[in-house]
């Protein structure tokens, strides 16, 4: 219904106060968004850049806006198809979205997600296991998946823009303080200019 | 990466463009809800359950308002379609299939039909929400008692028409003079069948067997003649029917509502089939037959039917007027069908406070509610479907899904394919997997029980077994009946296709069951509304992000959390939480609850 408009102000929000750690602009068409999420410090995805999908439904925002990993990583709740499982991604009653949310707050439980995997709720059997019997093992690969899909090489000029953007918005910080993974992004935003 | 940055340039490319788009858009967004702030309450309400509001900035107010016009003046209009409802009458009797008729009301929107047939007047309500793709039949038949013959029959039109999956409204026309609306069919036959009808009801007074038996031939020729001489087939069908339905009723209520005796079923079942198949097709009423006789009981309930029946029985006992109500729904993503049933239940409820009688069954997705009462010597059938079809055009239809579908459209057009329902709501699986072969009735003998065992059942399974032996002879010709049976035969005849027209007539929808419950109308419209003024501080809604402004309809939910009517509406339609804290809005518990 609303779905232009919101989408509208939704990107000039996120445009003008992106949530540290990520980026999101359209992608040619309006319902076509494409988000980027830096890894956070201290997770076996520091230091990579991964780029999602979102497609905005006809519905939205009675219904969730898909959303999916397009570049690999190694979590157990994130399948090679990039899928993710996420209870805020799906409707209820199995799930837990509702209009309230947006893609803001969509892209923040991701990134809060990547820090903290759900291995209950495995998407991913194998990683899942791994995640929980054999943590090393499990963050080793983990880490090299993040060095060979998401490297910062490969994905340097977009991060760069990024890196702009997070900058400025790092003066309001203090109201964004209050976001979950804060931290985290935090950490990223000043470990990402050294890199 | 790489693909980021082509986006990146595309996205500024377009912009301009988009950005114009977009304005305009927006304009006609500030249109729509300058248009909903001033509606009046009810024709908010009004516009929002007939689905016109459709999506902010996409249509203009203009054509908003146009919309809310047209729904005002519906109802006159609808008077004013009773002569193309009388066309299409024509076309459907004479197109044999349903789903042309469909196809015909989903064009013409309304349709009003009537007609008369000796001493009953029927009248055909069909109304189709062309942006729901929900429609509703409704059908009322009335039947003049001054001829004793003529009860039966009425009760015997019932069962016809709603096959049509028409319900019958009032047509209260007690003379045998065709109304001038009535389908020129029809008519016809009227006449000369009443004639014919008490006559083959003499005759068929001895026994139903024999009724049988000696029209079956008839209705053969009718067939074969497959004009609209519809006279011969009525007498012989009614004849039957009324045994039938003698019989039936009798044994109902001898053993009336004996769902759980599947033996006192059987039997009426039976006796039924015997009528039946008699009138129809005589090399299946060798079969038939034979069962009957082992059980002497139903053919003593024939019997005794038939003499009383037609004569004593009808005035005091039956309503002069009978009310099919059918609507067909279909299920939006997000609606459940908990809900569904709710909004049934409601509304039956509401329509007849005394005894109503309300089933409700489920299955493959199907959920169908199914209502009778009776008030002031009017029954009133109503029956709900919901079908949430899913992926069928795309998918193909799923053996299931289309067994499913079949079964119930042909219950539907059958009639009270639903008071088998009654009886049935656990043995639903065998009654699908009988119900898509169609023709065998005779295999079906439950369902024709089930007709049987609710007193007004027996309408129904007559019906059906009518509809068994046309197919059987595979004569799509029996018309007038045909009603009844044209509904079910075609669907049979056609096989799957006409079942993906159907399907596509009621739309799909993709989403899987376990979906959110929302809330019905009426529960939506209970809760709170309030302007909005401009000495509320604060306060954005939450689900379209923008803030309020002064006049704006506010809901608020139970928890004090507010938004624009048109916003929470729309996601309380399909869900039951506060979207912000996600409390239940409704107590639980009252979703169960039944009638």
């Amino acid at each position: 219904m609303q779905r232009a408009s919101r989408l509208a102000r939704e990107l000039s929000l996120l445009a003008t106060e992106p949530p540290p750690g990520i980026t999101c602009w359209q992608n040619g068409q309006l319902d076509d968004l494409r988000a980027q999420i830096l890894g956070g410090v201290d997770t076996p995805y520091e230091k990579g850049i991964f780029n999602l999908e979102i497609i905005v439904p006809e519905r939205y925002p009675f219904e969730p806006p898909k959303i999916r990993f397009l570049t690999p990583i190694y979590h157990p709740n994130i399948d090679s198809a990039g899928r993710i499982c996420l209870d805020v991604l799906k409707l209820p009653p199995k799930g837990a979205w509702r209009p309230s949310l947006n893609i803001s707050t969509l892209l923040t439980s991701i990134q809060l997600l990547m820090a903290e995997p759900n291995p209950d709720d495995p998407l991913m059997a194998n990683i899942s296991s791994e995640y929980k019997y054999n943590k090393q093992l499990f963050l080793l690969n983990a880490r090299e998946w993040t060095e060979k899909y998401a490297g910062q090489l490969r994905a340097s000029k977009p991060l760069e823009e990024k890196i702009i953007q997070s900058e400025t918005s790092t003066s309001r910080e203090s109201t964004i303080q209050k976001r979950k993974g804060v931290d985290i992004s935090r950490k990223e935003k000043k470990s990402c200019p050294d890199s | 990466m790489e693909s980021s940055d082509s986006s990146d340039k595309g996205s500024i490319d377009q912009s301009e463009a988009q950005r114009q788009s977009q304005l305009d858009r927006l304009d006609r967004e500030e249109a729509f809800y300058q248009f909903v702030n001033n509606l009046s309450e009810e024709d908010y309400r009004l516009m929002r359950d007939n689905n016109l509001l459709g999506t902010p900035g996409e249509i203009t107010e203009e054509e908003l308002l146009r919309r809310l016009h047209q729904v005002k003046e519906g109802p006159p209009q609808q008077n004013s379609d009773e002569n193309r409802g009388a066309e299409s009458a024509e076309d459907v009797s004479n197109g044999d299939s349903i789903i042309d008729w469909l196809n015909s009301v989903r064009q013409t929107g309304n349709t009003t039909r009537s007609g008369q047939r000796g001493n009953q007047s029927w009248r055909a309500v069909s109304r189709t929400n062309p942006n729901s793709g929900d429609f509703r039949f409704s059908l009322e038949i009335n039947v003049n008692r001054n001829n004793g013959n003529t009860n039966p029959e009425t009760e015997n039109e019932p069962s016809v028409e709603p096959s049509n999956g028409e319900d019958l409204e009032n047509s209260q026309s007690d003379s045998e003079i065709p109304r001038s609306e009535s389908p020129s069919v029809r008519q016809p036959g009227s006449e000369r069948s009443s004639a014919e009808e008490l006559t083959a009801e003499e005759a068929s007074l001895p026994r139903g067997q024999r009724r049988a038996r000696s029209r079956s031939p008839e209705q053969r020729r009718t067939r074969a003649r497959t004009d609209r001489s519809r006279s011969p087939i009525n007498a012989v069908s009614e004849a039957p029917r009324r045994s039938h339905h003698n019989t039936s009723s009798q044994t109902l209520d001898h053993s009336s509502a004996g769902e759980a005796e599947g033996s006192s079923r059987t039997r009426q079942h039976v006796t039924l089939r015997q009528h039946m198949v008699g009138t129809e097709v005589p090399s299946e009423n060798a079969v038939l037959f034979s069962p009957p006789e082992t059980r002497p009981a139903p053919q003593a309930a024939g019997s005794s039917e038939t003499t009383g029946t037609s004569e004593s029985t009808a005035p005091g006992q039956r309503p002069p007027t009978i009310v099919l109500d059918l609507q067909v729904r279909r299920v939006r993503p997000g609606e459940y069908r908990q809900r569904d049933s709710i909004a049934n239940r409601t509304r039956s409820r509401s329509q007849t406070p005394n005894n109503t009688v309300t089933y409700e069954s489920e299955r493959g997705g199907f959920r169908r509610t199914f209502s009778r009462s009776e008030r002031a010597g009017v029954r009133t059938y109503v029956s709900t479907i919901r079908i949430p079809i899913r992926r069928i055009l795309n998918t193909g239809l799923s053996e299931t899904t289309s067994v499913a579908i079949q079964t119930m459209l042909r219950q539907i057009m059958t009639g009270f394919g639903e008071l088998s329902y009654f009886m049935y709501s656990d043995s639903d699986a065998d009654s699908t997997g009988a119900t898509p072969s169609h023709n065998v009735e005779t295999s079906e003998p439950q369902s024709g029980g089930g007709g049987a065992s609710g007193n007004e059942n027996a309408d129904v399974s007559s019906g059906e077994v009518y509809e068994g032996g046309h197919e059987a002879s595979s004569t799509s010709g029996a018309r007038r009946e045909g009603r009844n049976t044209r509904g079910s035969v075609t669907f049979e005849e056609s096989g799957s296709l006409p079942f993906l027209s159907l399907a596509q007539f009621f739309l799909l929808n993709e989403d899987d069951d376990d979906q959110p419950r929302g809330l019905t109308k009426e529960q939506i419209d209970n809760l709170a509304m309030r302007n909005f003024g401009e000495s509320d501080a604060l306060k954005t809604c939450s689900v379209c992000i923008t803030e309020y402004t002064e006049g704006n309809k506010l809901r608020k939910l139970p928890c004090s959390h507010e938004y624009h009517v048109h916003c929470i509406d729309r996601w309380l339609s399909e869900n039951s939480t506060c979207p912000i804290c996600r409390r239940a809005v409704l107590a639980s518990g009252n979703r169960e609850s039944v009638v």
